[in-house]
Protein backbone atom coordinates (compact mmCIF):
# COMPACT_ATOMS: atom_id res chain seq x y z
CA UNK A 1 0.00 0.00 0.00
CA UNK A 2 1.23 3.39 -0.91
CA UNK A 3 1.19 5.43 2.13
CA UNK A 4 2.23 8.95 2.65
CA UNK A 5 2.23 10.56 5.96
CA UNK A 6 2.42 14.16 6.70
CA UNK A 7 3.60 15.09 10.15
CA UNK A 8 3.60 18.59 11.35
CA UNK A 9 5.18 19.54 14.59
CA UNK A 10 4.58 22.95 15.82
CA UNK A 11 6.90 24.33 18.45
CA UNK A 12 6.44 27.89 19.38
CA UNK A 13 9.65 29.60 20.18
CA UNK A 14 9.72 33.31 20.84
CA UNK A 15 10.40 34.76 17.45
CA UNK A 16 13.03 37.19 18.68
CA UNK A 17 15.23 34.35 19.99
CA UNK A 18 14.65 32.00 17.17
CA UNK A 19 15.44 34.58 14.54
CA UNK A 20 18.63 35.44 16.34
CA UNK A 21 19.77 31.82 16.19
CA UNK A 22 19.51 31.41 19.94
CA UNK A 23 19.48 28.04 21.68
CA UNK A 24 16.94 27.59 24.41
CA UNK A 25 17.54 25.21 27.27
CA UNK A 26 16.47 24.75 30.87
CA UNK A 27 18.98 24.45 33.62
CA UNK A 28 17.89 23.95 37.26
CA UNK A 29 14.48 25.36 36.32
CA UNK A 30 16.22 28.46 35.15
CA UNK A 31 16.22 29.47 31.54
CA UNK A 32 19.58 29.69 29.85
CA UNK A 33 20.00 31.43 26.56
CA UNK A 34 23.10 30.87 24.54
CA UNK A 35 23.94 32.82 21.45
CA UNK A 36 25.64 31.23 18.47
CA UNK A 37 29.42 31.21 18.67
CA UNK A 38 29.42 32.46 22.21
CA UNK A 39 30.11 30.59 25.43
CA UNK A 40 27.14 29.97 27.73
CA UNK A 41 26.70 32.64 30.29
CA UNK A 42 26.14 31.59 33.86
CA UNK A 43 22.95 33.39 34.61
CA UNK A 44 22.65 32.27 38.28
CA UNK A 45 24.20 35.51 39.31
CA UNK A 46 23.00 37.75 36.49
CA UNK A 47 19.49 36.50 35.69
CA UNK A 48 17.73 37.88 32.66
CA UNK A 49 13.96 38.09 32.69
CA UNK A 50 12.56 34.95 30.95
CA UNK A 51 9.36 35.24 28.91
CA UNK A 52 6.43 33.30 30.24
CA UNK A 53 6.05 31.30 26.98
CA UNK A 54 9.56 29.90 27.37
CA UNK A 55 8.86 28.33 30.75
CA UNK A 56 5.51 26.88 29.81
CA UNK A 57 5.21 23.01 29.30
CA UNK A 58 5.87 22.00 25.67
CA UNK A 59 2.58 20.10 25.38
CA UNK A 60 0.69 23.25 26.16
CA UNK A 61 2.53 25.22 23.57
CA UNK A 62 1.98 22.77 20.64
CA UNK A 63 -1.03 23.86 18.66
CA UNK A 64 -3.13 20.92 17.40
CA UNK A 65 -3.29 21.54 13.65
CA UNK A 66 -4.93 18.97 11.28
CA UNK A 67 -2.60 16.15 10.29
CA UNK A 68 -3.82 13.70 7.68
CA UNK A 69 -2.72 10.31 6.55
CA UNK A 70 -4.12 9.30 3.15
CA UNK A 71 -3.96 5.96 1.40
CA UNK A 72 -5.63 4.68 -1.73
CA UNK A 73 -6.08 1.41 -3.54
CA UNK A 74 -8.39 -0.24 -5.97
CA UNK A 75 -11.46 -1.50 -4.15
CA UNK A 76 -10.71 -5.16 -3.43
CA UNK A 77 -14.23 -6.42 -3.98
CA UNK A 78 -14.11 -5.73 -7.69
CA UNK A 79 -13.74 -8.54 -10.23
CA UNK A 80 -10.29 -7.34 -11.22
CA UNK A 81 -9.01 -6.65 -7.78
CA UNK A 82 -7.80 -10.09 -6.81
CA UNK A 83 -4.22 -9.20 -7.48
CA UNK A 84 -2.98 -5.63 -7.42
CA UNK A 85 -0.24 -6.34 -9.94
CA UNK A 86 -2.83 -7.28 -12.54
CA UNK A 87 -5.43 -4.56 -12.08
CA UNK A 88 -6.98 -4.21 -15.49
CA UNK A 89 -9.82 -2.05 -16.66
CA UNK A 90 -11.29 -1.75 -20.12
CA UNK A 91 -12.23 1.61 -21.66
CA UNK A 92 -15.79 2.44 -20.63
CA UNK A 93 -15.56 0.44 -17.43
CA UNK A 94 -15.30 1.90 -13.95
CA UNK A 95 -12.27 1.74 -11.73
CA UNK A 96 -13.28 1.75 -8.06
CA UNK A 97 -10.76 3.84 -6.10
CA UNK A 98 -10.76 3.17 -2.40
CA UNK A 99 -9.42 6.03 -0.25
CA UNK A 100 -8.83 6.08 3.48
CA UNK A 101 -8.33 9.37 5.33
CA UNK A 102 -7.07 9.47 8.89
CA UNK A 103 -6.82 12.64 10.91
CA UNK A 104 -4.00 12.46 13.46
CA UNK A 105 -4.17 16.09 14.26
CA UNK A 106 -6.78 16.01 17.01
CA UNK A 107 -10.45 15.45 17.34
CA UNK A 108 -11.61 18.47 15.33
CA UNK A 109 -13.81 17.84 12.33
CA UNK A 110 -12.11 19.13 9.21
CA UNK A 111 -13.49 19.61 5.70
CA UNK A 112 -11.20 17.91 3.25
CA UNK A 113 -11.34 18.34 -0.52
CA UNK A 114 -10.49 15.03 -2.14
CA UNK A 115 -9.34 15.22 -5.75
CA UNK A 116 -9.21 12.14 -7.97
CA UNK A 117 -7.33 12.04 -11.25
CA UNK A 118 -6.22 9.41 -13.71
CA UNK A 119 -3.17 9.92 -15.91
CA UNK A 120 -2.04 7.97 -18.93
CA UNK A 121 1.55 6.97 -19.64
CA UNK A 122 2.14 10.36 -21.30
CA UNK A 123 1.11 12.04 -18.03
CA UNK A 124 -2.03 13.43 -19.66
CA UNK A 125 -5.03 13.64 -17.37
CA UNK A 126 -7.87 11.53 -18.75
CA UNK A 127 -10.18 11.69 -15.75
CA UNK A 128 -10.74 14.20 -12.97
CA UNK A 129 -13.25 14.51 -10.11
CA UNK A 130 -13.44 16.16 -6.69
CA UNK A 131 -15.55 15.86 -3.59
CA UNK A 132 -15.52 17.33 -0.12
CA UNK A 133 -15.80 15.17 2.98
CA UNK A 134 -15.80 16.04 6.66
CA UNK A 135 -13.25 14.03 8.59
CA UNK A 136 -13.07 13.82 12.32
CA UNK A 137 -10.92 10.73 12.80
CA UNK A 138 -11.14 8.28 9.89
CA UNK A 139 -13.14 8.15 6.68
CA UNK A 140 -13.16 5.50 3.96
CA UNK A 141 -14.37 6.42 0.50
CA UNK A 142 -14.86 4.50 -2.71
CA UNK A 143 -14.93 6.54 -5.89
CA UNK A 144 -15.99 4.92 -9.15
CA UNK A 145 -13.93 6.47 -11.90
CA UNK A 146 -15.13 5.72 -15.41
CA UNK A 147 -12.32 5.15 -17.88
CA UNK A 148 -13.26 7.12 -21.02
CA UNK A 149 -13.96 5.25 -24.23
CA UNK A 150 -11.07 5.67 -26.61
CA UNK A 151 -8.48 5.52 -23.86
CA UNK A 152 -5.34 3.97 -25.28
CA UNK A 153 -4.24 0.73 -23.67
CA UNK A 154 -1.30 0.89 -21.32
CA UNK A 155 -0.27 1.57 -17.76
CA UNK A 156 -2.22 4.37 -16.09
CA UNK A 157 -1.96 6.00 -12.68
CA UNK A 158 -4.87 6.76 -10.37
CA UNK A 159 -3.79 9.67 -8.18
CA UNK A 160 -5.71 10.96 -5.15
CA UNK A 161 -4.79 14.17 -3.34
CA UNK A 162 -6.36 16.07 -0.49
CA UNK A 163 -6.56 19.74 0.39
CA UNK A 164 -7.66 21.08 3.74
CA UNK A 165 -7.50 24.17 5.87
CA UNK A 166 -4.11 24.71 7.41
CA UNK A 167 -2.37 22.18 5.17
CA UNK A 168 1.36 22.69 5.09
CA UNK A 169 2.45 19.80 2.87
CA UNK A 170 0.81 18.15 -0.10
CA UNK A 171 -0.79 14.79 0.66
CA UNK A 172 -0.97 12.56 -2.41
CA UNK A 173 -1.37 8.85 -2.94
CA UNK A 174 -1.44 6.84 -6.16
CA UNK A 175 -1.47 3.39 -7.64
CA UNK A 176 -1.01 2.10 -11.14
CA UNK A 177 -3.31 -0.05 -13.20
CA UNK A 178 -3.59 -1.31 -16.73
CA UNK A 179 -6.11 -0.19 -19.32
CA UNK A 180 -6.71 -3.00 -21.79
CA UNK A 181 -9.31 -3.52 -24.49
CA UNK A 182 -11.79 -6.35 -24.31
CA UNK A 183 -12.92 -8.74 -27.04
CA UNK A 184 -16.25 -10.41 -26.44
CA UNK A 185 -16.06 -9.42 -22.78
CA UNK A 186 -12.56 -10.87 -22.35
CA UNK A 187 -9.42 -8.83 -21.91
CA UNK A 188 -7.31 -8.73 -25.06
CA UNK A 189 -4.31 -10.57 -23.58
CA UNK A 190 -6.58 -13.22 -22.05
CA UNK A 191 -8.48 -13.46 -25.32
CA UNK A 192 -5.30 -14.20 -27.25
CA UNK A 193 -4.20 -16.70 -24.60
CA UNK A 194 -7.56 -18.45 -24.77
CA UNK A 195 -7.49 -18.36 -28.57
CA UNK A 196 -4.02 -19.88 -28.56
CA UNK A 197 -5.18 -22.65 -26.23
CA UNK A 198 -8.33 -23.18 -28.32
CA UNK A 199 -6.25 -23.38 -31.51
CA UNK A 200 -3.84 -25.85 -29.91
CA UNK A 201 -6.74 -27.97 -28.67
CA UNK A 202 -8.46 -27.62 -32.03
CA UNK A 203 -5.40 -28.75 -33.95
CA UNK A 204 -4.94 -31.63 -31.52
CA UNK A 205 -8.60 -32.63 -31.85
CA UNK A 206 -8.39 -32.32 -35.63
CA UNK A 207 -5.46 -34.68 -35.87
CA UNK A 208 -6.91 -37.02 -33.26
CA UNK A 209 -10.24 -37.02 -35.10
CA UNK A 210 -8.51 -37.72 -38.40
CA UNK A 211 -6.60 -40.60 -36.88
CA UNK A 212 -9.79 -42.05 -35.36
CA UNK A 213 -11.79 -41.61 -38.57
CA UNK A 214 -8.99 -43.15 -40.62
CA UNK A 215 -8.67 -46.03 -38.18
CA UNK A 216 -12.43 -46.58 -38.20
CA UNK A 217 -12.51 -46.45 -41.98
CA UNK A 218 -9.63 -48.84 -42.28
CA UNK A 219 -11.31 -51.20 -39.85
CA UNK A 220 -14.53 -50.92 -41.80
CA UNK A 221 -12.94 -51.44 -45.18
CA UNK A 222 -10.75 -54.39 -44.38
CA UNK A 223 -11.69 -56.95 -47.04
CA UNK A 224 -14.00 -59.57 -45.58
CA UNK A 225 -12.81 -63.13 -45.54
CA UNK A 226 -14.75 -65.74 -47.51
CA UNK A 227 -12.39 -68.68 -47.14
CA UNK A 228 -15.33 -70.74 -45.83
CA UNK A 229 -17.07 -70.45 -49.21
CA UNK A 230 -16.41 -73.22 -51.76
CA UNK A 231 -13.63 -72.29 -54.18
CA UNK A 232 -15.82 -72.26 -57.31
CA UNK A 233 -18.11 -69.57 -55.80
CA UNK A 234 -15.64 -67.72 -53.60
CA UNK A 235 -14.52 -65.27 -56.31
CA UNK A 236 -18.11 -64.11 -56.83
CA UNK A 237 -18.50 -63.50 -53.10
CA UNK A 238 -15.25 -61.58 -53.01
CA UNK A 239 -16.12 -59.46 -56.06
CA UNK A 240 -19.56 -58.63 -54.66
CA UNK A 241 -18.18 -57.87 -51.20
CA UNK A 242 -15.33 -55.70 -52.51
CA UNK A 243 -17.67 -53.88 -54.89
CA UNK A 244 -20.10 -53.03 -52.10
CA UNK A 245 -17.21 -51.87 -49.93
CA UNK A 246 -15.75 -49.79 -52.75
CA UNK A 247 -19.09 -48.10 -53.34
CA UNK A 248 -19.56 -47.55 -49.58
CA UNK A 249 -16.33 -45.57 -49.60
CA UNK A 250 -17.68 -43.39 -52.39
CA UNK A 251 -21.35 -42.96 -51.48
CA UNK A 252 -21.66 -44.18 -47.89
CA UNK A 253 -24.14 -46.63 -46.43
CA UNK A 254 -26.51 -46.22 -49.38
CA UNK A 255 -24.30 -48.73 -51.18
CA UNK A 256 -25.31 -51.42 -48.66
CA UNK A 257 -28.97 -50.41 -48.83
CA UNK A 258 -29.00 -50.74 -52.61
CA UNK A 259 -27.11 -54.03 -52.52
CA UNK A 260 -29.64 -55.47 -50.08
CA UNK A 261 -32.37 -54.85 -52.67
CA UNK A 262 -30.67 -56.83 -55.43
CA UNK A 263 -32.58 -60.06 -55.95
CA UNK A 264 -30.69 -63.18 -54.97
CA UNK A 265 -28.19 -61.24 -52.87
CA UNK A 266 -28.41 -61.68 -49.10
CA UNK A 267 -26.11 -59.41 -47.10
CA UNK A 268 -25.51 -58.25 -43.54
CA UNK A 269 -27.06 -54.77 -43.40
CA UNK A 270 -24.38 -53.53 -40.99
CA UNK A 271 -21.16 -54.89 -42.36
CA UNK A 272 -22.12 -55.58 -45.96
CA UNK A 273 -20.89 -59.16 -45.64
CA UNK A 274 -22.32 -61.47 -48.28
CA UNK A 275 -24.39 -64.10 -46.51
CA UNK A 276 -25.81 -66.01 -49.44
CA UNK A 277 -26.19 -65.94 -53.22
CA UNK A 278 -29.37 -67.35 -54.65
CA UNK A 279 -29.19 -67.86 -58.40
CA UNK A 280 -26.48 -67.01 -60.95
CA UNK A 281 -23.66 -65.15 -59.17
CA UNK A 282 -22.61 -63.46 -62.44
CA UNK A 283 -26.15 -62.20 -62.93
CA UNK A 284 -26.21 -60.84 -59.36
CA UNK A 285 -22.91 -59.02 -59.92
CA UNK A 286 -24.13 -57.59 -63.23
CA UNK A 287 -27.37 -56.41 -61.62
CA UNK A 288 -25.56 -54.82 -58.66
CA UNK A 289 -23.12 -52.98 -60.96
CA UNK A 290 -26.02 -51.88 -63.09
CA UNK A 291 -27.91 -50.50 -60.06
CA UNK A 292 -24.87 -48.58 -58.84
CA UNK A 293 -24.30 -47.13 -62.27
CA UNK A 294 -27.97 -46.19 -62.62
CA UNK A 295 -28.34 -44.62 -59.17
CA UNK A 296 -24.93 -43.06 -58.59
CA UNK A 297 -23.74 -42.61 -62.17
CA UNK A 298 -20.53 -44.40 -61.26
CA UNK A 299 -19.03 -47.37 -63.07
CA UNK A 300 -17.44 -50.11 -61.04
CA UNK A 301 -13.89 -51.40 -61.32
CA UNK A 302 -12.91 -54.79 -59.94
CA UNK A 303 -9.76 -56.12 -58.44
CA UNK A 304 -9.38 -59.84 -58.03
CA UNK A 305 -7.84 -61.04 -54.84
CA UNK A 306 -4.63 -62.99 -55.07
CA UNK A 307 -5.11 -66.71 -54.83
CA UNK A 308 -3.48 -68.17 -51.73
CA UNK A 309 -1.13 -70.89 -52.92
CA UNK A 310 -1.67 -74.20 -51.08
CA UNK A 311 1.26 -75.14 -48.85
CA UNK A 312 3.85 -77.30 -50.58
CA UNK A 313 2.87 -76.21 -54.09
CA UNK A 314 5.67 -74.91 -56.30
CA UNK B 1 18.81 -61.26 -66.79
CA UNK B 2 15.96 -58.84 -67.52
CA UNK B 3 16.35 -55.42 -66.05
CA UNK B 4 13.23 -53.87 -67.56
CA UNK B 5 9.78 -55.36 -67.18
CA UNK B 6 7.92 -55.74 -70.47
CA UNK B 7 4.36 -54.47 -70.69
CA UNK B 8 2.13 -55.33 -73.63
CA UNK B 9 -0.40 -52.56 -74.31
CA UNK B 10 -3.34 -53.76 -76.41
CA UNK B 11 -5.17 -50.53 -77.23
CA UNK B 12 -6.60 -49.28 -80.52
CA UNK B 13 -7.06 -45.69 -79.43
CA UNK B 14 -3.83 -44.13 -80.68
CA UNK B 15 -3.59 -41.12 -78.36
CA UNK B 16 -4.29 -43.19 -75.26
CA UNK B 17 -1.91 -45.92 -76.39
CA UNK B 18 0.85 -43.35 -76.96
CA UNK B 19 0.24 -41.74 -73.57
CA UNK B 20 0.43 -45.10 -71.81
CA UNK B 21 3.56 -46.13 -73.69
CA UNK B 22 5.25 -42.80 -72.90
CA UNK B 23 4.55 -42.96 -69.21
CA UNK B 24 5.56 -46.61 -69.01
CA UNK B 25 8.89 -45.75 -70.71
CA UNK B 26 9.44 -42.92 -68.26
CA UNK B 27 8.87 -45.38 -65.43
CA UNK B 28 11.56 -47.73 -66.72
CA UNK B 29 9.22 -50.26 -68.31
CA UNK B 30 9.62 -51.65 -71.79
CA UNK B 31 6.25 -51.17 -73.51
CA UNK B 32 5.09 -53.19 -76.53
CA UNK B 33 2.18 -51.84 -78.57
CA UNK B 34 -0.59 -53.87 -80.17
CA UNK B 35 -3.29 -52.08 -82.19
CA UNK B 36 -5.85 -54.91 -82.18
CA UNK B 37 -6.75 -58.12 -80.41
CA UNK B 38 -5.15 -60.44 -82.95
CA UNK B 39 -1.82 -58.63 -82.78
CA UNK B 40 -2.13 -58.56 -79.03
CA UNK B 41 -2.52 -62.32 -78.71
CA UNK B 42 0.37 -62.94 -81.10
CA UNK B 43 2.71 -60.56 -79.29
CA UNK B 44 1.68 -61.96 -75.94
CA UNK B 45 2.38 -65.55 -76.85
CA UNK B 46 5.61 -64.73 -78.71
CA UNK B 47 7.17 -62.09 -76.46
CA UNK B 48 5.87 -63.27 -73.10
CA UNK B 49 5.53 -59.85 -71.51
CA UNK B 50 5.53 -59.49 -67.74
CA UNK B 51 2.05 -57.91 -67.79
CA UNK B 52 -0.68 -57.20 -70.33
CA UNK B 53 -2.88 -54.09 -70.46
CA UNK B 54 -5.94 -55.10 -72.45
CA UNK B 55 -8.81 -53.05 -73.83
CA UNK B 56 -12.11 -54.87 -74.42
CA UNK B 57 -13.45 -53.05 -77.46
CA UNK B 58 -10.69 -53.57 -80.01
CA UNK B 59 -10.71 -54.53 -83.69
CA UNK B 60 -10.31 -57.98 -85.26
CA UNK B 61 -10.42 -59.96 -82.00
CA UNK B 62 -12.30 -58.43 -79.06
CA UNK B 63 -10.73 -58.19 -75.63
CA UNK B 64 -12.63 -61.07 -74.01
CA UNK B 65 -11.71 -63.43 -76.85
CA UNK B 66 -8.10 -62.32 -76.65
CA UNK B 67 -8.21 -62.92 -72.89
CA UNK B 68 -9.54 -66.45 -73.39
CA UNK B 69 -6.84 -67.24 -75.99
CA UNK B 70 -4.05 -65.99 -73.79
CA UNK B 71 -5.39 -67.88 -70.77
CA UNK B 72 -5.59 -71.03 -72.85
CA UNK B 73 -1.81 -71.01 -73.20
CA UNK B 74 0.31 -72.58 -70.47
CA UNK B 75 2.36 -69.42 -70.01
CA UNK B 76 -0.66 -67.14 -70.51
CA UNK B 77 -2.64 -68.87 -67.76
CA UNK B 78 -0.56 -67.12 -65.12
CA UNK B 79 0.43 -63.81 -66.73
CA UNK B 80 -1.04 -60.78 -64.95
CA UNK B 81 -3.63 -59.04 -67.13
CA UNK B 82 -5.26 -55.70 -66.43
CA UNK B 83 -8.40 -54.97 -68.38
CA UNK B 84 -8.62 -51.26 -69.10
CA UNK B 85 -12.00 -50.43 -70.58
CA UNK B 86 -15.03 -48.21 -70.53
CA UNK B 87 -17.40 -51.16 -70.69
CA UNK B 88 -19.31 -51.53 -67.47
CA UNK B 89 -19.72 -55.06 -66.17
CA UNK B 90 -23.50 -55.04 -66.38
CA UNK B 91 -23.78 -58.08 -68.58
CA UNK B 92 -24.05 -61.51 -67.01
CA UNK B 93 -21.95 -63.22 -69.69
CA UNK B 94 -19.23 -60.56 -69.46
CA UNK B 95 -19.06 -60.96 -65.67
CA UNK B 96 -18.94 -64.71 -65.99
CA UNK B 97 -16.08 -64.50 -68.53
CA UNK B 98 -14.16 -62.11 -66.36
CA UNK B 99 -14.55 -64.25 -63.25
CA UNK B 100 -13.67 -67.39 -65.16
CA UNK B 101 -10.53 -66.02 -66.80
CA UNK B 102 -9.49 -63.84 -63.91
CA UNK B 103 -7.60 -60.78 -64.97
CA UNK B 104 -5.85 -59.13 -62.04
CA UNK B 105 -7.98 -56.02 -62.40
CA UNK B 106 -10.96 -54.78 -64.33
CA UNK B 107 -10.44 -51.03 -64.45
CA UNK B 108 -12.83 -48.44 -65.80
CA UNK B 109 -10.83 -45.95 -67.88
CA UNK B 110 -12.85 -42.92 -66.81
CA UNK B 111 -12.16 -43.62 -63.12
CA UNK B 112 -8.42 -44.14 -63.47
CA UNK B 113 -5.59 -41.76 -64.23
CA UNK B 114 -2.73 -43.18 -66.28
CA UNK B 115 -0.33 -42.56 -63.42
CA UNK B 116 -2.57 -44.62 -61.10
CA UNK B 117 -2.62 -47.44 -63.65
CA UNK B 118 1.19 -47.35 -63.70
CA UNK B 119 1.17 -47.46 -59.90
CA UNK B 120 -1.09 -50.51 -60.08
CA UNK B 121 1.31 -52.16 -62.54
CA UNK B 122 4.24 -51.43 -60.24
CA UNK B 123 2.27 -52.89 -57.32
CA UNK B 124 1.47 -56.07 -59.23
CA UNK B 125 5.03 -56.53 -60.50
CA UNK B 126 6.49 -55.69 -57.12
CA UNK B 127 8.59 -52.88 -58.55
Amino acid sequence: MIKLSVCIFCLFIPLSYAQAGAILSLKNDVGVITIDNEMPVDSSHDILPIPVEATAPLGVLAEKLPLFDISSDQASNTPNGANRTTIRVAPGETLPISVKLSNFGGGKRVDVLVHYAIYNSSRDEIYSASETVAVETTVSLVKSATIPYGTYPGIHIAKTSITYQGQEFPAVTQFSFMVERKFFGIFQSDFFSYMFIVVIIGVFMFFLGNILVKHRREMRFIPLDYSNIPHNRRTFYEILSDTIMQMSRRVGDDAITIASKVSGLEIDATTGRILNLDGSPAKIIAELVSEYEKLFGKKVSFSFRKEIEPKGSS
Amino acid sequence: MKTQKTILVVEDEKSLCKAIVDILSRNNFLPIEAKNGKEGVELALSRHPDLILLDLIIPEVDGITALKKIRADAWGARVPIIILTNVSATNEQLVDDIVTHKPMNYLIKSDWKIQDVVAKIQEILGK
